[in-house]
């Protein structure tokens, strides 16, 4: 029952996150652009070419599904989290998991979602421990339980202590240490006290929170499974993937990481791309001296082994998310473009059309920009998946070889490796990275396929 | 063919200038790591004086070299120079004072590895049996699957046949050889399923032996054995491109009019297909021949990391973590001369193969 009820709340968030990626983004982009002064419909032949994609069904659901995948992967720290989405406590409220989302999203403003202990019903000043908050909230006995025992102790100690005070003529630090065990019980006594008022406050029903979906962290180690890992996948002990090495979830490790390497292969794809777009158009606009020294340059450039060049990079100096897209747009996403975007530059600058703007005086940025580049744009569509196939490829291999992210980060690489290390006693943390790593670029891939089938259709024909 | 000359001429010019562009990076690049020689060398020191035991308080105090032997080491190692007078020096234009002349790789000297202090020349050769042999193993493998295989999709073309090979040499296309090879060592060098393959390895450690026993089939065995899973990690990336390359170059050519002509004619459909389309359609992979001297340099870090292979890959991987740049910008040095003449070995196979082809 419970698992039916899970997997209903994951179809309800993925269709949550298809409504927000296929009807309202493009809704709001097409007001948005409308409201900026473009006109926001697509060229006739545009639109030939979109009903061509979605007539492809396997690359189109493809298409849906990464990105609907991606869409709800953006709201992961709601989803799969330690922190509660809500929890209140006494009259007290606080939203920790999603002023941890607001952080990351506005990630040049501080946001707090720490909450500390003795806020929220335990014990402490570091920050709640939400699934055992959650625990006690829904059933209160345990914690009653663990007050008991704890009563149950002190009294026993302070029977002892009582029994054994120093003789009068005992050293003096012998009764200062006597003083100060007394003391330490009276700290015990109060805590104890503390808890039976928070356990007052759970019986009394004022305290709630309710947990994202699953509630684990990808930095948190499952203690409480009470065996060394890495532990194999069982659903019994609720690690439905299994753990990695130092005991951190597979499922959240898994999503963090698909987001991860999604985001960076886009980043350096649209950057790199439109790097390349601005310097191919250049050359293929203007020609001449410009156009043939830049050639040589992206020639010599694209010889750089470049894997080998970010692997030294990465061994100076550990490089951060930022820096390893820097690296591989500036060695290589922007290249390999140039060539396909000044072919068509070239061949577009020749057209009546644009000959015929140029004799009317238009400007060189206007011709650039409304003429020639929307007709230009076909390479870099059907470039773009395989682009973010080979990035989301490189930052693995990079991960796995130990030159890529830093320790600790969510990354499929990294946990390849753990998987090579144990290949032979526990291949769920092979298996697990690799099917996600291999669904993901398959889906990539397919929607590659289509989009260059559709925007750039070759059209055969056989007499026999 | 004056045009061509000229592209040629302009194409071999560029060589050494993109060697030299490539080489100063790196060089640059390597120059100014920490972790260089120097602190190699401090670190070896320091662990030295640790195990020597109990150095006391006196020894631990003065645990850096003498300034004297810094200076040495940097004279060694030429990084009391600046950055352009070592690369000079490096590349054997600039004379070396200790060695009194010039000696650098223009001289064939590629200086000497920091970790075993042999030459590294003699450490890079000593690895390219193992690279040339998974590489022609690669090379024919790809060829004799994806030709007949695009030969047979171009013909069945958006039939079921078409569409199931398409899937399935796009999903070898997704994963990473490194990740299939991790998966195919899975499935078949552990007892989860079966276990008859080795995990990883060139050959087994008593192979010589056995070689010079006489045990000639045992040996082959063994190494075939060893051989199969990294070469699918190998060659399984390059047969989506070369199968989609030989199918769309046979349609492209179905069409043509001199096709049209051959059946109009009256031949037979098989003689057009593969006697008049399929040699111009090979055109573009014969190509590709050009890059085959990228044999020589065929490893992967990733394949012969994971399949403990070792090659020029593991040797570029395990010189990066030791640091040992000598043997790193040696390796850099091979892989983009033979890069470089794989090119232009491209260019002139098309202009002997295709007559119809001008460059300018």
């Amino acid at each position: 029952m419970g698992f039916v009820l899970t997997l209903l709340q994951v179809a309800v968030v993925l269709f949550l996150g298809y409504l927000l990626a296929h009807k309202a983004v493009p809704w709001i982009v097409v007001k948005l652009g409308r409201k900026l002064g473009f006109r926001m419909k697509a060229t006739p032949i545009t639109q030939k070419r979109i009903r061509r994609f979605k007539h492809i069904k396997r690359g189109y659901w493809s298409f849906v599904a990464i990105t609907t995948l991606f869409v709800t992967s953006l709201f992961l720290e709601v989803l799969v989290n330690n922190r509660a989405l809500v929890i209140s406590y006494n009259g007290r409220m606080a939203f920790p998991a999603i002023a941890e989302w607001f952080d990351d999203v506005l990630f040049f403003t501080k946001i707090t979602a720490f909450n500390k202990k003795s806020d929220f019903g335990q014990i402490g000043e570091s920050e709640v421990d939400y699934r055992l908050f959650e625990k006690h909230s829904e059933d209160p006995s345990e914690l009653r339980k663990e007050i008991e025992d704890r009563k149950s102790s002190l009294t026993a100690d302070r029977a002892a202590h009582e029994a054994s005070p120093p003789a009068a003529d005992a050293k003096n630090f012998e009764k200062r240490k006597w003083e100060r065990e007394g003391r330490k019980l009276d700290k015990r006594a109060a805590q104890i006290a503390q808890m039976e008022k928070n356990l007052a406050v759970f019986e009394a029903g004022d305290a709630w929170c309710i947990m994202p979906l699953y509630p684990y962290a990808p930095a948190d180690l499952r203690h409480e499974i009470n065996e060394p890992p890495p532990n194999h996948p069982s659903t019994s002990r609720a690690i439905p993937a299994g753990t990695d090495v130092s005991g951190r979830d597979l499922v959240p490790l898994m999503l963090y990481g698909f987001r991860l390497s999604l985001l960076f292969a886009i980043l350096v794809a649209a950057v790199g791309y439109a790097i390349g777009v601005v310097v191919g158009g250049f050359q293929g606009y203007y020609g001449g001296w410009v156009d043939i020294l830049s050639q040589r340059f992206v020639e010599i450039w694209g010889s750089i082994p470049f894997l080998f060049v970010i692997m030294i990079l990465a061994s100076l100096i550990q490089p951060t998310f930022g820096m390893l897209v820097i690296m591989l747009i500036v060695l290589r996403s922007w290249l390999g473009i140039t060539y396909y975007v000044r072919g068509e530059f070239y061949r577009e600058k020749a057209k009546d059309y644009v000959q015929a703007a140029i004799g009317a005086g238009v400007s060189d940025w206007k011709i650039i920009t409304k003429h020639i580049l929307p007709n230009s744009l076909v390479p870099v569509v059907t470039f773009a998946p395989f682009g973010i196939v080979a990035y989301i490829s490189t930052l693995v291999s990079l991960d796995y070889l130990g030159f890529g992210l830093p320790p600790g980060t969510p990354s499929w690489g990294a946990l390849l490796r753990q998987g090579l290390e144990n290949v032979k006693f526990y291949p769920h943390l092979l298996v697990v990275p690799t099917l996600a790593l291999a669904a993901t670029l398959y889906c990539v891939v397919m929607i590659g396929e289509a989009v260059r089938e559709a925007f750039d259709p070759k059209v055969f024909s056989r007499l026999r | 063919m004056h045009g061509m000359t000229s592209y040629f001429i302009r194409r071999l010019l560029l060589v050494p200038i993109t060697f030299i562009c490539i080489t100063l990076l790196v060089y640059t690049v390597i120059r100014l790591a920490p972790g260089g020689p120097i602190e190699q060398a401090k670190l070896q020191m320091q662990q030295a004086m640790a195990t020597e035991g109990g150095g006391g308080a006196a020894g631990s105090e003065n645990l850096d070299l003498p300034q004297e032997a810094i200076d040495q080491l940097k004279a060694y190692y030429k990084l009391d120079k600046p950055i352009i007078i070592g690369y000079a020096i490096w590349l054997g234009v600039w004379p070396d004072e200790a060695k009194g002349g010039f000696s650098g790789i223009l001289q064939g000297d590629f200086g000497t590895s920091y970790r075993f202090s042999d030459p590294v020349l003699d450490t890079i050769v000593s690895k390219f049996p193992i690279s040339i042999y998974f590489g022609l193993i690669g090379y024919l493998l790809t060829w004799i699957v994806c030709i007949p295989l695009g030969i047979k999709k171009a013909l069945k073309h958006r039939s079921l046949f078409d569409t199931g090979t398409s899937m399935i040499v796009f999903l070898g296309y997704s994963v990473p050889g490194f990740v299939a090879a991790l998966v195919l060592m899975l499935l078949f060098a552990t007892d989860l399923v079966w276990n008859i393959f080795p995990l990883g390895g060139f050959r087994s450690d008593n192979w010589d032996d056995m070689w010079a026993q006489g045990e000639y089939w045992w040996c082959i065995k063994d190494q075939v054995r060893h051989t199969i899973i990294p070469i699918i990690g190998y060659v399984m990336g390059g047969f989506a491109t070369m199968t989609i390359l030989m199918k769309n170059s046979l349609l492209d050519n179905l069409g043509a009019d001199y096709v049209r002509t051959a059946f109009a004619k009256g031949l037979t459909e098989r003689r057009v297909i593969y006697v008049h389309a399929l040699r111009n359609s090979l055109i573009p992979i014969c190509v590709g021949i050009g890059h085959a001297i990228g044999l020589l340099l065929a490893g992967s870090f990733l394949i012969e990391k994971t399949c403990d292979i070792p090659g020029m890959g593991l040797l570029g991987y395990n010189s990066l973590v030791g640091r040992d740049y000598p043997v790193l910008m040696g390796i850099v040095v091979i892989a983009v001369s033979l890069r470089l003449l794989g090119n232009i070995l491209s260019d002139i196979i098309l202009a002997v193969v295709d007559p119809r082809v001008r460059f300018s």
